[in-house]
């Protein structure tokens, strides 16, 4: 075990270890009586989900992994707050296996952590895992006290006796489970609201103080014994193989272990990374050159998706449906239709892909050091690489360095090249990429060219709407497997065209599913990080040819989402948007999944230049119960500079097949001097956690766009609005 | 042989004098905490301390530092309690973290030229480091505490 895991995770095996001598698990959702002589100094394990130690220590699996959005705290803190453990006796446990006991619920039991989905898919189980225990817990209690369950209450960590008779977690697990039975999960009493200490109330994070002290311990920063490390040269374009190489004056490189060929690149391994690095630029090449993405063209591409969605007769996949759309806009007083673009994105999280295998001698085995968003198809990626068995598979799942999709994939390359290189080599081996392989690359959200048609009324309603989106399919690409059981429905590449928020009578959105022309992923938002801004620049054009305001329009269509409409009211209010006094302000609704978010922006256009300056960002967020605040804040907010970054920014090109940006000098992000005073107003609701990791993001470009058009009566329908962008629309 | 003063105690490397800095702090002197990001002066995930100012450790070589004093993360105190690093922990800055190290150090140097900057200093200074989790306003809160409370 490396220091590394010691630092941030005891592994799951070494859990199963610990809680050896006890005796009693059940299956997820099952009952059994707690069979098992337990002896005295033992731990207790009243479920998978955690173990408490006779030293009080309470030990909680954490199903997900770890990228910035906190469930590492979060989850279990679910947990414990059922348990009614005091915090500061909880141990996280990182799972570290493909271990589908621990699988998220809302991806068929698949450990992965995308979609804004953690807190959303494990608050059932993980409180009626720690309501559980708690339950066997007073029955212990009662046991030795003599006394009826009943009599008892807990307090954090403790269970007391009206005598005011106080049996702390250690003692009683200590004591044995003798004579416990464990509830039902559905039979378990969960606590009212009104009686949380710890979901809903300010918990710091337990990764802060290591991430302020350089001690946070990512992927790339994994070391172990005998280590060698790799860099790659990998393939120009997608679908091509090394066919020659020279590499007699890498080897010459002191430090360089080995040269090896893999199926798309050509791995240098060495003593250094310095040495790999400079091995790698004297490396000759030769590559197939024969792929089919050497035609891809990023402007063409677009091309290609504007004509296929201003296509009547392109097919399409109906995505969500309500009444007759196209029935109702032909019938309409007034018809209003536009056509929005958006480019390549890429995620430009600050740790680049990096893994460390370990591969037996035998080639049966491997360890693997991993930042990815899931066990399961980490495990899958080594279990294909080396034609073994899971069990043979021994992962650590490492907290990343950012990743907003990055590391979804089916089949993970990165994990494979570590692979690959320790087998070679006979030794450990760290493969880094260095930010140029991660933009060169990189995979993406997809180009989209959208169709909004839609009817107004005689007195400026919405009458029917059709949300037509020219895309490729994401899930097709990143994982296979998935779109054969999917298709042709992707959530991934149309979430936010379905509109839910809104109560529209007569509604249709389609998938147009263009041909894929680069590589693509997830990214934060999915779907909705462009359907969003199409459907809500749309929105505020069609207020204008309404002639009504913005605002004013959308809250028609909210009157059955009182949610959704307190919302529009708060953000307005926050905004001061009745009296907006020469401020250029754009309005937006929008969300992720079932969270909804309105926003409003506040911009600034330099007309010279073509700079856009958001000067203020408002926005007024439902995302069902919060369970941290804090870092509910710290995400949206997170959110939404994304958003602001991808809206002014972001683009890829892709020239030949092959990406033309290089690094953070031609794929800019946003920078800490282009960003606004946010200010965020979260509703406090009686409803279940929906998720805060992605519901900033959606709503933000449409917002800079409609203040765009404030500003300058012009309207911005290509995001990015780099400046060249503006100065054209102004120009036209 | 290239020596200097690393976090307080001298070293000295055999590596070639050529080897980024960044490196040699990572995987010869093993800490971790300062990290790569870019390897191109846009970033500001290697920032460390070289004779007291702020650098991108990618920019520079070993020999380039012969006889400074280099002070990365794990040097800027034994326990997090410099001032930066307690405004940090007390306005619950990091998300994924990864930038923050560098980010720390940078704050650092600002307030030890600058013991009192404004608002718009602090954004000036910051805008050399990135963060694509999108912490800066948190960044700027905390870096006016330290300011307040050191």
């Amino acid at each position: 075990m490396t220091k590394a895991n010691e630092a941030l995770t005891i592994s799951r095996r070494r859990f199963v270890q610990m809680a050896a001598g006890l005796s009693f698990a059940i299956g997820l959702g099952g009952v059994s009586a707690v069979r098992a002589a337990t002896s005295a100094g033992s731990s207790l394990d009243v479920n998978h989900w955690l173990t408490i130690r006779p030293d009080g220590t309470i030990s909680i699996v954490f199903p997900s992994t770890e990228m910035g959005q906190s469930s590492y705290s979060t989850l279990p803190q679910i947990l414990a707050e059922e348990l009614d453990a005091n915090w500061d006796d909880v141990v996280i446990e990182q799972l570290n296996a493909d271990d589908r006991r621990f699988g998220n619920p809302l991806f068929g039991n698949v450990l992965y952590t995308a979609g804004s989905t953690g807190v959303q898919a494990y608050f059932d189980p993980m409180r009626r895992a720690g309501a559980q225990a708690r339950d066997v817990l007073l029955q212990i209690a009662a046991r030795e006290l003599g006394v009826s369950k009943e009599e008892l209450r807990t307090e954090p960590s403790a269970v007391v006796a009206p005598d005011g008779t106080r049996l702390g977690y250690g003692e009683l697990a200590a004591r044995g489970a003798d004579g416990a039975s464990v509830p039902e999960v559905d039979a378990v009493t969960l606590k009212d609201r009104s009686q949380f200490r710890i979901i809903g109330h300010d918990v710091p994070r337990r990764d802060v103080v290591a991430k302020s002290t350089g001690k946070a311990v990512f992927a790339i920063d994994v070391e172990v014994p005998n280590m060698a490390y790799a860099t790659v040269l990998r393939a120009p374009v997608e679908g091509e193989r090394p066919l020659t190489i020279n590499d007699t004056e890498a080897r010459a490189v002191p430090g360089v272990l080995d040269v090896v060929a893999l199926p798309d690149g050509v791995s240098v391994v060495a003593e250094s990374l310095w040495s790999a690095l400079g091995a790698r630029s004297m490396l000759e090449v030769t590559w197939s050159e024969d792929a089919p993405a050497r035609a891809f063209n990023s402007e063409e591409t677009l091309r290609l998706y504007a004509e296929a969605a201003e296509d009547p007769e392109a097919e399409q996949a109906v995505w969500a449906e309500k009444g007759n759309a196209p029935a109702a806009i032909a019938a309409a007083n007034q018809t209003y239709s536009q056509l929005y673009l958006s480019d390549y994105a890429y995620h430009a999280q600050i740790e680049p892909m990096a893994a460390v295998a370990s591969v037996d001698p035998d080639g049966q085995g491997a360890e693997v050091w991993a930042g990815t968003q899931t066990q399961s198809w980490t495990t899958r990626t080594v279990m294909e690489v080396l034609g073994i068995e899971q069990d043979k598979v021994r992962l650590n799942m490492m907290t990343m360095g950012g990743s907003f999709g990055r590391r979804t994939a089916f089949a993970q390359d990165y994990v494979r090249d570590a692979v690959l290189s320790s087998k070679a080599v006979g030794r450990p081996v760290k493969v880094i990429w260095t930010r140029e392989d991660d933009v060169k690359n990189g995979t993406f959200r997809p180009a989209a060219a959208q169709r909004l048609e839609a009817g107004l009324t005689a007195d400026g309603k919405l009458d029917g709407w059709h949300h037509k989106v020219a895309t490729p399919t994401v899930i097709g690409f990143f994982n296979p497997v998935r779109w054969d059981a999917v298709k042709p429905n992707d959530v991934i590449s149309m979430r936010g065209a379905e509109s839910k928020f809104y109560g529209i009578k007569d509604f249709r959105a389609d998938h147009i599913i263009t041909p894929r022309q680069a590589r693509l992923a997830p990214y934060r938002g999915i779907g909705a990080a462009y359907t969003s801004f199409a459907a809500e620049a749309f929105m505020d054009e069609l207020a204008e040819q309404a002639g009504r305001d913005p605002l004013d329009f959308r809250m028609d269509l909210v009157a059955d989402n009182p949610r959704g409409r307190h919302l529009l009211e708060k953000v307005a209010e926050m905004s001061n948007w009745s009296n907006q006094d020469g401020r250029a302000l754009g309005l937006s609704f929008a969300g992720y999944s079932s969270s909804m978010a309105a926003g409003v922006a506040e911009i600034e256009v330099d007309q010279s230049t073509g700079d856009i300056a958001v000067k203020h960002f408002w926005a007024a967020v439902d995302a069902g119960l919060i369970v941290s605040p804090d870092n509910a804040h710290n995400q949206i907010e997170g959110g939404i500079i994304f958003g602001i970054s991808m809206a002014l920014r972001e683009k890829i090109d892709i020239e030949n097949g092959e990406v033309v940006q290089n690094n953070y000098w031609d794929y800019e992000i946003a920078r800490a001097n282009q960003i606004p005073p946010i200010e965020i107003y979260m509703a406090e609701v009686d409803a279940p956690p929906v998720g805060v990791g992605e519901v900033g993001t959606p709503m933000v470009s449409a917002a800079i766009a409609n203040a765009f058009h404030r500003a300058t009566g012009r309207r911005l329908r290509h995001m990015p609005f780099t400046p060249d962008r503006v100065l054209d629309t102004i120009s036209a | 042989m290239t020596k200097f003063i690393l976090n307080g105690r001298p070293v000295e490397y055999t590596n070639p004098p050529e080897e980024m800095l960044l490196l040699i702090l990572r995987d010869t002197a093993n800490l971790k905490g300062t990290k790569y990001g870019c390897g191109a002066a846009m970033c500001g995930a290697c920032t460390v301390h070289v004779d007291g100012e702020a650098m991108f450790s990618c920019q520079m070589s070993l020999g380039d530092v012969e006889g400074a004093e280099v002070t990365t993360i794990e040097g800027l105190s034994e326990d997090g309690s410099h001032p930066v690093q307690k405004a940090w922990i007390e306005e619950q800055v990091p998300q994924c973290g990864y930038c923050q190290s560098g980010q720390i150090m940078r704050a650092a140097a600002l307030l030890a030229e600058n013991p009192q900057p404004s608002r718009e200093e602090i954004v000036d200074t910051m805008s050399a480091n990135l963060c694509r989790c999108g912490t800066y306003n948190r960044i700027f809160k905390a870096v006016e505490r330290a300011a307040k409370e050191a």
